[in-house]
């Protein structure tokens, strides 16, 4: 796997409210050597990010409290740079529609292969590093 | 729903039975419902392989995936016992409360209320799969250990969670555990409610009054452990074991044990109330909200087992903690029991074992100890107790005894494809018992995190992003290239597996590999389900593997990242160590899991054995391998039904160089269009399979049309025309091949012989199979059975399934590719012809070898110079 065109070490940031995802890919990224932290509760996320730059976030959709759509505008309006990957495990097309309005960087609806989602999070990282933005590591 | 109304709707109508077609129509009708049978059961199959690759680690999902593919997968099953009784006229009606049965099983799975159901007790020995819900981690492994890998653990018995649910009930806690409950689950409870719910529970629970019926079902175990132990007086373990099965590691230290219990019913009861109390102490209850917050309920089953009277004990490490993912294990022990080792209160003799080749002992530090912990004499519980002076200095276990737990324990590494943590303990006749094995978690700091990639760069890697995943994880060892199944046997420990293609019958030693890679093969397979089963690494389908590796050669098997290293990779063994647990922990994770054993293990295996009954089908796949198996008997017998066969207008007769007087009825695809009206020959027959059996007939040398001069007269009788003094009428009649484009059923009787192969074969691997019987007559039965053993001799070596009595052979075996089906099929058309004339030469035992070679050889004209005067 090439990691020279992609930050060192990339920051990722995991949201949902079932433990699953964030245990999931914890166990997967940090293997290959990002570093990654979960979070089940979104606004103890969002409080991290003010702390601590991400370069991608991967979000649940329905979530108690704050769901992932509310997340993913409040990253756009703070954090325009960071990528995020929205999850959910019911397709709606039109939830889709207003997410890559958004700006979400990818959509994946459960139940997917590890592998999609390891995808999708190395195109991200990819972006980031050939991209637009600066800054980065 | 009732099952009938649910039928109806299934089908638009009733189940309907036809009035008896003969001839064509009723053929034809037999075989098209005998194609939706498969069809049927394919779509089933689908559904389960596609359940079953959401476990390979490889996916992520939620637990509502489970619902949903619990009701298409119910609906698909009772669809093809519907198929089945409509091909054999409701022949099969048992089957649908086999299937009532089953779906209420799984139904309580999916629910997560099957820890209140079953029975209340349940002996060790008597734990299986059906009952893991309900006797806890710990118990199940402890049951899987005796019976798995045969390895000596104390006798005893469950009080299994329906017990602990019972007596909540009993004592008015329903409630209070419910507010508990929701109050762990939010996440967010206000810490006087949990506090106040917690405490009535514990207290509930230390002073529970317990139902009469269980109190007598306790005294009856007890005296069947003191009738079985002979032992005066006896004491007991009493330990916890929580409910869920693979997180039992994580509650270490949680709960209560009591130890040296007197094995009297107030005692255990006693002991029992404090084990299960201890589910809502303060720290326990702490530690479900912090570390195990979102994973679901919990219930408590408590193991009691016999104490057994200790001379040494100790732990086991089969991986070192000071160089993880390395080659020693690690032993420490005392004189006495083992709970002094474990909590570190004297100091042990420890042993530094290599792990492989003859387990070398490379370090012993023998310590001073001045006492031990041993049962009390009278009363419960234990005492220290000095050491005499000359046992003080000396080793507490002899290097044997080293050498022979080294074995166990790495037997148990290999089960359960983690390194474990092993208690156990030698008694005074020297034998070893295992208390218990649980995976060996090592600290996160040996994890090494974001270095790894690095760390990894100095190793060769053989593939990479190659093949598919069937299981994930990580495994090494030396390598085994196994291409049939008689290289499974002596199979060391601990082996990574490499083979050409996908074999079922790897299912055997699944306890013992620690990967297995296959050149050609999918991840829906037979094989990659038992690989879920029992948690094996498995990449398949990857191109090249056996040009990469040498048999011997240390690999490390990468599945998570799709990579087959040389040699060992200490730094990935410690990586699985200290972190691969947590993939297959979470709740969906572990429904999923439970879900998919209660539908696709599979009990029915082999349907040639006797046990292939309604009564052992315990999941959906075994009512689909049992329908399966009861279609393909249906069309079986159909090719014996000559009477109405010949009635048939489509059938033609074969003339081919060889006299085989066959035959065939083409009920759709099984000629060509072209071919002339009544007679055809091989060039006509465009069914696959018949194809295959008859290139395997008319084979080189097979036929020795060389012999047909020796004995003309005979050979032409035994060809075509069954002898007067046969020994049943079934063998005279017609030779009859009934065909369709990929399937064929073939009745030949050849003389003496009376040969049936029904096989279906295509592109579609679930769909084919074979079933081939030989029957012989005529000479004295230990020439017939000489014969007989022959034939299975030659059909083992071709690493065929085969079940011999007395002169009947039969073999049976399926999920072929097609490429495999047709030479299967060529072999055994040779088969027929080489054995064709062979029952007047089985003199003797020396004959058999030689036939076997010679056919194995390909030296097919020894039958012909052979001639009459075989007996040398």
């Amino acid at each position: 796997m090439e990691h020279t065109t992609r930050p060192s070490s990339p920051r990722l940031m995991v949201i949902d409210d079932e433990p699953t995802v964030g245990r999931r890919l914890k166990h997967v990224f940090g293997k290959i050597g990002f570093t990654i932290e979960t979070f089940t509760n979104p606004e103890a996320a969002m409080q991290r990010l003010q702390e601590q730059p991400f370069d991608i976030v991967v979000t649940d959709l329905k979530m108690k409290g704050m769901d992932g759509m509310q997340v993913l505008a409040k990253i756009r309006a703070h954090h325009p740079r960071i990528k995020v990957i929205l999850i959910t495990g019911y397709a709606q097309l039109e939830t889709a529609t207003e997410a890559f309005r958004q700006g979400v960087f990818d959509f994946i609806t459960k139940p997917f292969r590890l592998d999609e989602l390891r995808q999708s999070i190395l195109r991200a990282a990819d972006a980031l590093a050939s991209g637009s933005t600066t800054g980065v590591s | 729903m009732s099952l009938l109304k649910r039928l109806q709707e299934l089908l638009g109508g009733g189940g309907r039975r036809r009035a008896g077609p003969v001839g064509d129509s009723y053929v034809t009708f037999k075989f098209e419902k005998f194609k939706d049978v498969l069809k049927c059961n394919n779509h089933a199959l689908e559904l389960i392989a596609d359940v079953g690759v959401k476990l390979s680690g490889d996916y992520v999902f939620d637990s509502h995936y489970v619902e949903t593919a619990f009701v298409a997968l119910s609906d698909a099953v009772l669809k093809s016992v519907h198929a089945l009784n409509t091909v054999c006229e409701n022949c099969y009606r048992d089957l649908y409360g086999t299937y009532d049965r089953i779906t209420e099983h799984i139904r309580r799975i999916v629910d997560q209320r099957e820890d209140r159901e079953g029975p209340a007790f349940l002996k060790l020995e008597d734990i299986t799969r059906f009952s893991y819900a309900i006797v806890g981690g710990k118990n199940r492994h402890l049951a899987q250990i005796a019976r798995d890998l045969h390895l000596p653990v104390p006798e005893g018995f469950v009080i299994t969670t329906r017990a602990y649910h019972d007596i909540i009930d009993f004592n008015g806690l329903r409630d209070t555990l419910d507010t508990f409950e929701s109050l762990v689950a939010g996440g967010d409870a206000p810490p006087e409610s949990l506090e106040a719910a917690r405490t009535t529970l514990q207290n509930g629970l230390l002073h529970a009054k317990v139902p009469p019926p269980l109190i007598k079902a306790l005294d009856t175990h007890l005296q069947h452990l003191r009738d079985a132990c002979g032992q005066a007086p006896m004491r007991l373990a009493v330990r916890s074991s929580a409910r869920e099965e693979d997180m039992d590691f994580s509650f270490a230290g949680q709960y209560k044990t009591e130890l040296g219990v007197p094995a009297d019913t107030a005692e255990i009861l006693e002991a029992y109330r404090k084990v299960t109390a201890s589910l809502f102490e303060s720290h326990a209850v702490q530690y479900r909200c912090t570390v195990l917050q979102g994973e679901g309920q919990i219930s408590i089953a408590v193991g009691c087992q016999k104490m057994i009277d200790a001379v040494a004990s100790g732990v086991l490490y089969t991986d070192n903690p000071s160089q993880p993912g390395g080659d020693t294990l690690l032993i420490a022990c005392a004189w006495g029991q083992g709970e002094a080792v474990v909590s570190g209160q004297i100091p042990t003799d420890t042993f530094t074992v290599k792990k492989f080749g003859d387990l070398e002992i490379i370090q012993r530090q023998i310590a001073v100890k001045s006492r031990g912990l041993f049962a009390k004499s009278r009363r419960g519980g234990l005492e220290y107790r000095p050491i005499p002076k000359a046992d003080q200095k000396r080793a507490c276990i002899r290097d044997d005894q080293v050498r022979s737990l080294a074995r166990m324990a790495l037997r148990l590494e290999n089960y359960f494809k983690l390194p474990q943590d092993v208690e156990w303990v030698v008694d005074s006749s020297e034998r070893i018992y295992i208390l218990q094995s649980r995976p060996l978690l090592l600290k996160k700091e040996a994890q090494r995190g974001d270095a790894l990639p690095g760390l990894l760069e100095k190793y060769e890697i053989l593939i990479r992003d190659r093949g598919k995943i069937a299981q994930q994880g990580i495994g090494a060892g030396p390598v085994k290239v196994v291409r049939s199944t008689a290289d499974l046997d002596d199979l060391p420990e601990g082996t990574v597996v490499v083979s050409p293609r996908d074999m079922s019958s790897l299912a055997l030693v699944m306890d013992k590999v620690a990967a297995i890679v296959t050149e050609v093969g999918t991840p829906v397979s037979h094989m990659a389900t038992i690989c879920r089963e029992f948690g094996v690494p498995c990449l398949v389908n990857v191109d090249g593997i056996l040009d990469c590796v040498k048999e011997g050669m240390e690999v490390t098997v990468d599945v998570e990242d799709n990579r087959i290293y040389k040699g060992r990779v200490p730094e990935l063994l410690t990586y699985r160590a200290s972190s691969s647990l947590n993939v297959f922990q979470t709740p969906a994770f572990r429904l999923l899991r439970r879900f998919l054993h209660a539908v696709a293990s599979l009990n029915l295996v082999d349907p040639l054995l006797e046990d292939f009954t309604l009564n052992k089908c315990e999941t959906y796949h075994d009512i689909l391998r049992y329908v399966h198996e009861k279609a393909v008997l249906e069309m079986i017998n159909l090719g014996r039904d000559e009477k109405r066969l010949l009635q048939s207008h489509h059938k033609k007769t074969l003339e081919l160089d060889i006299p085989t007087g066959i035959i065939v009825i083409d009920m759709g695809g099984g000629i060509k269009d072209n071919a002339p009206d009544s007679r055809i020959g091989l060039n006509d027959v465009a069914c696959i399979p018949f194809k295959a059996l008859l290139e395997g007939m008319l084979y080189p040398g097979v036929w020795h049309r060389e012999a047909m001069n020796v004995g003309f007269r005979d050979m032409v009788t035994s060809i075509v025309n069954a002898p007067a003094d046969s020994l049943s009428g079934q063998y005279s009649g017609h030779n009859i091949g009934i065909l369709t484009a990929e399937y064929v059923n073939l009745s030949l009787r050849f003389g003496y012989h009376f040969n049936i192969v029904d096989a279906f074969c295509s592109d579609t691997v679930r769909n084919n199979h074979f079933y081939f019987r030989f029957v012989g007559g005529a000479t004295d039965i230990s020439k017939r059975s000489r014969r007989a053993r022959m034939i299975a001799e030659i059909l083992e070596a071709f690493n065929l399934n085969v079940q011999t009595r007395g002169d009947v052979v039969t073999s049976r075996s399926g999920n072929m590719p097609r490429g495999e089906m047709e030479h299967t099929l060529n072999i055994l058309g040779r088969l027929i012809g080489f054995t064709r004339q062979l029952d007047v030469h089985m003199d003797n035992d020396h004959v058999v070898h030689r036939y076997v070679k010679a056919f194995l050889d390909g030296n097919y004209g020894v039958v012909h110079s052979d001639g009459a005067a075989s007996s040398a």
